[in-house]
């Protein structure tokens, strides 16, 4: 677009021939006022809010939908333009019920300030106002369709955003209605961004509804961890109360956007459940007690168990992957200075013989600009909600896109959807890399001689040979693929082959952390199922919750659980199997309450501070640690703050775990294979504390998905249970495969 | 939901537009399936329209409820449509819709008890010419007084 001057308002101003009126006003810092337009959303013009005076033109023009062109002169603020403004103004509240004071919006409604500056005094109307019924559109969004000034924002956000038009505008002139056509109201994973956008109190945040007035909170910067997006929020709090939280700007992360994992969870803070005492058990009854008695009590279980007699090996530590890359980082440094290299964070994993080893090496403003992108294993949706959207985008402006996976999804773009059983997955791509490596006149490895590629095979590969820029995502169905080291590998060599970058989505939350400050036993040490199998003496524990976390859930409570085994446990949140083989258990502090950092799929260490302080007596847990550590005697802990962590690690170079392991086609089990995914709403433990997620419907997702013949197979049917699951007969499930995806706690994992 | 015959007549209509432009063919659709369903859409209706035509429901009831012709009422045999725009408002049509909703006992979007009348009030028809005006199924009256609306309506069966 060629360079151009332009007169707004008397002042000479820069622009691109073609660039719209508002964007440029925007970027001087001219202010005018608008409803329907967003700068993310497409132009609807609708509004007629933005109405500015151009020389030359007779009409006042709409500045969100007029083009600039060399020359021209512009008025936002002269007679005409203010007059034509003020009229709009007029219109637009002649329907608007002007209840501001009992209005969730008022301080922070767009309406409220334009009509502060524009509006009259005096209302000239006096018919009777139109009314709209409320309509229940689910747990997590408050209507009060009457202040609705159709500015259409939320039917662009649903339709261009989410991917789902689930808005809609019914009835015509003044009958017009903005609503939801479907019964179960609005079921988007982004659903909470149509808060966001709606310029008045149309739509609101139901669990914070009557709450506060956005005046009275302070509003600071942070990080949502539920996923490898690390979304940039405002988490607005209250009286040393998380209230709301509020999408951030970062193009390189989040864009504008959140997801409604991210928006509604902190929820779970308030939970009746923290935890929120420091507790002993004595002779197997729990007492609350003080931080240094408690503390006392672990370092001398400790002692007793493992460290009096050199038996540093016989502790464990084991950490979700929910926790900031600081604390763990101090637990691992505590854990190998005191001589023990028994460590992991990869606590879902069945086989860790088999763990995935695949680098993410393309940052999400880059998957925007892929040709062709190549999804194994995963819902992204649901599973990494802001990656699915930039593979969105990249589908809109024309990428090709091929899903492997045991299901069909709701997809919300246009893709080709492969159905295979999770045994099958390898062999296709083993046929892909045979394919690329004979174009390409390269010898051939052993194991792929005796593969002779299927019909899928074939285009895959075409697809990726074809593509300029593509991409293969490894999603999180992966993981317990008993060849998932080898699809893992595979997808490696494919990618180099073709050029292709590749993203390891098969992790999550703040796992890249933990592979950066090497939170994984060395050679000499030990893995969480290696810990389970070994007679262990002790464990310290981060953030974990057994019937969740753990893929051998069984055996890994009956250990923990061992008579003479001595367990500590940070957790946020009371739970009975915690309680039940813990001997302290310590209260840390959740997501919001302690400082520290995230490492997303950018690679990118996001810092965050704490927005408020944790309740009662629970504590950052790197804090915990540093005591512990400090009473251990032990050298090198004298952090008086986070920062002072980050510094120490961020600039190590991150740990490369890329182990070759060679690739085994051999084994393909003929049975049954199930994959076992947590409902999105119920990936972590606070999470699972967030009542309205917990009762949308996407909360209450829980199934066992299988085709007909699978069921028939499992000599099932329809209302019945598969592994307490209920079971949905479909034929959208790969044949002899079962989809779970529950919002249920489960041993089953132990069982495969 | 949409009965073969219906799904034939659609595809008529589908393939006069471009290839995945398929819910073009949406007004058209609706029609046809408002004529087998008691000229009538429900949400069900438009649900199975939406989905035949791969479009969000939502999109199909914009259409649905913007064109007054598409009903979401059980209408009676006859549908009366009349004008109450402005130049059929300003010749008394708003006198006459209340002394037709007296004769036949019902308001505008209700249907007669027999089922063989329904009365609807509608935006400009393009006869204001001939204002105060309705439309009866296909055919319309002009220059309406009360009397010839009586006329009217006693002839219909
Ligand atoms: S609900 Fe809000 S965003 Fe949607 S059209 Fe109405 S005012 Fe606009
Ligand atoms: S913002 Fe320009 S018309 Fe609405
Ligand atoms: S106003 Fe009634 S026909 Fe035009």
């Amino acid at each position: 677009m060629a360079d151009i001057k332009i007169e707004i308002d008397g002042q000479i101003v820069n622009a691109k021939a073609g660039e719209t009126l508002i964007a440029i006003t925007d970027r001087e810092g001219i202010s005018v006022p608008r409803f329907c337009y967003h700068k993310k959303l497409s132009t609807s013009a609708s509004c007629r809010m933005c109405l500015v005076d151009i020389e030359g033109v007779p009409k006042p023009q709409t500045s969100c939908s007029t083009p600039v062109s060399d020359g021209m002169k512009i008025h936002t603020q002269n007679e005409k333009a203010k007059a034509s403004q003020k009229a709009v103004m007029e219109f637009l509240l002649i329907n608007h019920p002007l209840d501001c004071p009992i209005c969730d919006q008022g301080g922070e409604c767009e309406l409220q300030d334009v009509a502060v500056e524009y509006g009259s005094d005096v209302s000239r109307f006096s018919e009777g106002k139109r009314v709209v019924a409320a309509s229940d559109i689910g747990p997590l969004i408050q209507t009060d369709m009457t202040r609705c000034i159709h500015c259409t924002r939320c039917v662009r956000f649903g339709s261009e955003i989410a991917g789902m038009m689930e808005m809609g505008g019914t009835g015509r002139g003044e009958d017009l209605k903005i609503e939801p056509f479907l019964a179960e109201g609005i079921t988007s994973e982004l659903s909470g961004n149509m808060i966001d956008v709606c310029p008045v109190g149309a739509l609101t945040s139901k669990p914070f509804r009557y709450e506060l007035r956005s005046w009275q909170m302070v509003s600071n910067e942070s990080i949502a961890r539920h996923d490898l997006t690390g979304s940039n929020v405002y988490a607005q709090t209250y009286k040393g109360q998380v209230k709301r939280i509020v999408s951030g700007d970062n193009e390189a992360v989040n864009e504008t956007w959140i997801s409604d994992r991210d928006r509604f969870s902190y929820e779970g803070l308030t939970h009746e459940n923290r935890l929120l005492t420091p507790q002993i058990k004595v002779e197997g009854q729990w007492k609350e007690v003080e931080w240094n008695v408690a503390l006392d009590f672990a370092i001398k279980g400790l002692s007793n168990t493992v460290l009096n007699n050199r038996k540093a090996h016989k502790l464990g530590g084991l950490a979700s992957s929910t926790t900031t890359t600081e604390e763990l980082y101090l637990m691992q440094k505590l854990l190998r200075e005191i001589g023990c290299e028994n460590l992991d964070h990869r606590l879902n994993v069945n086989n860790l013989d088999e763990a995935i080893h695949l680098e993410s090496n393309l940052k999400l403003q880059a998957l925007e600009q892929v040709d062709h992108a190549l999804i194994i294993g995963a819902n992204l949706r649901l599973e990494q909600p802001m990656i699915n959207h930039r593979l969105r985008k990249a589908q809109l402006s024309g990428a090709n896109i091929t899903a492997l996976n045991v299901k069909e999804f709701d997809y919300n773009y246009a893709l080709n959807h492969v159905s295979v059983a999770p045994n099958e997955i390898a062999t296709i791509l083993a046929g892909v890399l045979k394919i690329v490596l004979e174009k390409k006149s390269i010898e051939l490895p052993e194991y792929l001689s005796a593969i002779s590629p299927s019909s899928s095979s074939v285009e895959l590969a075409k697809d990726l040979l074809n593509a300029e820029r593509p991409v293969i995502l490894l999603g999180e169905h992966i993981i317990n693929n008993k060849q998932a080291a080898s699809i893992a590998q595979l997808i490696a060599e494919i990618a180099k082959q073709v050029g292709a970058n590749t993203l390891n989505l098969s992790i999550s939350a703040n796992a890249l952390g933990a592979q950066h400050v090497n939170f994984v036993p060395n050679s000499v040490g030990m893995n969480v199922n290696e810990m389970f199998k070994a007679e262990m003496r002790a464990f310290l524990l981060l953030d974990v919750y057994p019937e969740y976390d753990f893929h051998h859930a069984n055996s890994a409570i009956e250990a923990l659980s061992k008579e003479d085994v001595f367990v500590v446990s940070l957790n946020s949140f009371n739970n009975d199997l915690v309680a039940q083989y813990s001997d302290v258990l310590l209260p840390m502090a959740a997501m919001y309450e302690t400082s520290g950092s995230q490492i997303n799929i950018n690679h990118d260490i996001q810092s965050f501070t704490a927005m408020v302080k944790a309740p009662d007596e629970a504590k950052p847990a790197w804090k915990v640690l540093k005591v512990l550590a400090d009473l251990l005697e032990l050298p090198g802990f004298h952090y008086e703050n986070s920062t002072q962590i980050l510094e120490e690690f961020e600039h190590q170079p991150a740990h490369e775990h890329s182990q070759e392991t060679a690739i085994d086609l051999s084994q393909q089990s003929t049975a049954i294979e199930t994959v076992w995914m947590h409902n999105c709403y119920h990936s972590d433990a606070l999470l699972r504390h967030a009542k309205s997620l917990s009762m949308s419907t996407l909360g209450q997702v829980n199934s066992a998905s299988m085709n007909a013949n699978t069921a028939k197979e499992l000599a099932l049917s329809d209302g019945d249970e598969y592994l307490g699951v209920p079971v949905d007969i479909t034929e959208t499930v790969a044949d002899l495969c079962v989809f779970v995806n529950s919002n249920q706690a489960t041993n089953i994992r132990s069982m495969s | 939901m949409i009965s073969d015959n219906a799904k034939k007549q659609i595809d008529h209509w589908i393939e006069k537009y471009p290839q995945g432009k398929q819910s073009s063919a949406v007004m058209e659709a609706l029609k046809i399936v408002q004529a087998e369903n008691d000229n009538q859409l429900t949400h069900d209706s438009i649900q199975a329209v939406a989905d035949y035509l791969n479009m969000p429901g939502i999109a199909a009831a914009e259409v649905a409820t913007f064109y007054e012709n598409y009903n979401h009422k059980p209408v009676g045999k006859h549908i009366i449509r009349f004008c109450h725009n402005i130049s059929c408002m300003l010749n008394g049509a708003d006198d006459l819709i209340a002394h037709l909703e007296t004769k036949l006992g019902v308001k505008t979007g209700e249907v007669t008890k027999d089922g063989l009348i329904s009365v609807k009030k509608v935006e400009c028809l393009g006869a204001c010419v001939g204002a105060p005006m309705f439309q009866i199924n296909d055919k319309y009256y002009e220059n309406l007084t009360a009397d010839k609306i009586d006329d009217i309506v006693d002839g219909l069966q």
